[in-house]
């Protein structure tokens, strides 16, 4: 009992205000990590779910998903979505933040406003954008035929190029604010007499732009793009309700097929392995963003 | 605060915020043209040109939902309302005393256990689905409530924990000092001078919280297969693929499931944005 005491009396108490929290974390996200991990080398289907012996199969999941056609086209379409997404949300959230970071009367509550997109829920988000690009009642081939654009209504969503444009123009939508907001409080460290210095020395604001604001934002700008990386890489719900990797799998990504492979295929183990490799992706840039984050010594 | 503005700072300011509204026109037109769009009827819906206020104000897009049983959106209202005033609440229980904890005391691995934190912010959920479908139906909370409240929670808890160990680490340690001097003890410190001082950052994780809850579709839809107990984001996803292209009524389930969240961010706009600089994750 004493040493019970002695333990808790300094700072190891602390172990016991964290404790639940740990204890929750570590069931309900350490365990599913760990399980889905060798979930992944196991076979389990609908018919072995039930069975207590799990059979091990090594790597052949792996094998299987290589050979079927699908897991290639995922992984470079998860890619080209996320680069995509994450170039025009940085230059549209980064020209926002310039913008609104001038002092005029509104400026602060429309930069307020403009962070809704990223409350809304993805699910609405992906209803909204499929409606603006259906190909019948859409406000955008409408607009497009009233000017001229085109002749006949466009199939936005069932053209393989076109589909993945769309679901870039809606993630990028909900990225913008994030964006800007991180941009705009990165724009507000930097002083404003340093800026006052250089045009009274007459720098353009091209110059001052790529020779002040650029520089003193690298740190920003980096977590920025990783952050936006790492969030973009996992979407999910949009793709899944927008198109659902259609028109065949030329917009699935790995996240979408891996859900479709557990739970519409019900080739669990399969699945398991596709969220297995979008898992290893996202921890190795994660790793990578809090190396830069405590590098730039502003650790949590 | 400003000094009096000349003639052409007046103008400048003008054509400034002249650009802003229409920026922000532009960036919200999705958001306007789908509240509309429910208001009008599915003829209206078709019309080209497309009207942009309603000619004929319909309503019954909304009023239907209350008669019918089938696809209620009411009853999902409620349902994601009971899962992420519960994920809210196991969010705020677990993370206040985590993050008094680390931030108040020296123990060996805090470095560590911040670092799992961050790093679970980070993981997609497809990574949990599966493991997290078989566990759930091994121990029978398949098609409960409880099933999405406990997955939920885990994009909460590490948000809050983070936001709150800034809070609790700003505290002086002199405010501590004083206050076991004045004859408080650790429990009363913590509620009596922690606490308060920390409260917008509890009302961060609160919001933040619940709106990770709300906006959930996946864990709500693979976990609960029974309509009467799903959320409402995954009553909307049922909802396109029975009634596909009746927009009236998909557009008017979509502005309900967003009210809270423009309530909220009405309310709560200084803790949203508060939030948000400090790296909240996309829920």
């Amino acid at each position: 009992m004493n040493l019970i005491k002695r333990y808790f009396s300094n700072g190891n108490i602390g172990y016991l205000f964290v404790l639940p929290a740990a204890v929750y974390m570590l069931l309900l996200v350490g365990y599913p990590i760990v399980s889905n991990f060798i979930l992944s080398f196991q076979d389990v289907t609908v018919t072995t779910l039930n069975k207590l012996q799990k059979p091990f199969v090594g790597f052949r999941n792996y094998r299987l998903l290589l050979g079927d056609g699908v897991l290639q086209p995922s992984l470079a379409n998860t890619f080209v979505f996320t680069l995509c997404c994450i170039v025009l949300q940085f230059i549209i959230g980064f020209a926002l933040a310039l913008y609104f970071n001038r002092s005029f009367s509104f400026s602060k509550p429309i930069r307020g406003l403009l962070m809704i997109p990223w409350m809304i829920p993805m699910t609405v988000t992906a209803l909204m954008f499929k409606f603006m690009f259906s190909s019948n009642v859409g406000i955008v081939n409408q607009f497009l035929q009233a000017c001229g654009l085109i002749g006949q209504p466009i199939e936005w969503l069932l053209q393989p190029r076109l589909a993945m444009l769309s679901l870039v123009i809606a993630n990028t939508w909900i990225g913008i604010p994030f964006n800007m907001i991180l941009i705009s409080t990165g724009l507000t460290t930097i002083p404003a007499d340093l800026m006052e210095a250089a045009s009274i020395d007459g720098a353009s604001a091209r110059q001052s732009f790529f020779h002040i604001i650029l520089p003193m934002l690298k740190p920003v700008i980096e977590s920025v793009l990783i952050l936006g990386f790492i969030y973009t890489f996992k979407v999910f719900d949009l793709v899944f309700v927008m198109t659902n990797g259609g028109p065949v799998n030329t917009t699935q990504l790995l996240s979408t097929y891996s859900y479709k492979l557990s739970f519409t295929l019900f080739k669990y183990s399969q699945g398991a392995a596709t969220a297995n490799i979008l898992f290893l992706i996202l921890f190795a840039v994660s790793i990578v963003y809090l190396k830069f984050v405590y590098d730039d010594g502003k650790a949590a | 605060m400003m000094p009096e503005r000349k003639a052409p700072d007046r103008l400048k300011n003008v054509v400034l915020c002249f650009v802003a509204l229409l920026l922000f026109a532009l960036l919200m037109f999705p958001l306007y043209w789908m509240a509309v769009t429910s208001l009008k009827n599915e003829i209206e819906i078709f019309k080209v040109p497309p009207t942009l206020v309603p000619q004929v104000l319909n309503t019954t897009s909304y009023f239907a939902q209350l008669k019918h049983g089938d696809f209620n959106m009411f009853r999902s209202f409620k349902n994601s309302f009971v899962i992420s005033s519960s994920v809210m609440l196991i969010a705020l229980v677990l993370a206040i005393p985590a993050s008094y904890g680390i931030a108040r005391f020296r123990f060996k691995g805090k470095r560590l256990i911040i670092l799992s934190f961050l790093v679970t912010q980070m993981l997609p959920v497809s990574v949990l689905l599966t493991p997290m479908f078989i566990v759930f139906k091994n121990v029978h909370l398949l098609n409960t409530q409880f099933s999405a409240i406990l997955a939920d929670a885990t994009i909460g808890i590490p948000f809050s924990v983070l936001i709150l160990i800034g809070y609790f680490t700003s505290i002086p340690k002199e405010l501590e000092d004083a206050s076991r001097i004045d004859g408080c003890n650790r429990l009363s410190t913590f509620l009596l001078v922690f606490l308060p001082i920390a409260s917008p950052g509890v009302v961060v994780c609160a919001v933040f919280s619940f709106l990770y809850g709300w906006g959930d579709l996946a864990y709500g839809m693979t976990f609960l297969q029974d309509q009467a107990m799903r959320p409402i984001t995954a009553g909307i996803f049922n909802f396109m693929g029975q009634y596909g292209t009746k927009w009236s009524y998909l557009t008017a389930f979509a502005v309900v499931t967003i009210i809270p969240v423009i309530v909220i961010f009405i309310f709560m706009q200084r803790y949203i944005i508060s939030g948000l600089t400090s790296g909240a994750v996309k829920g």
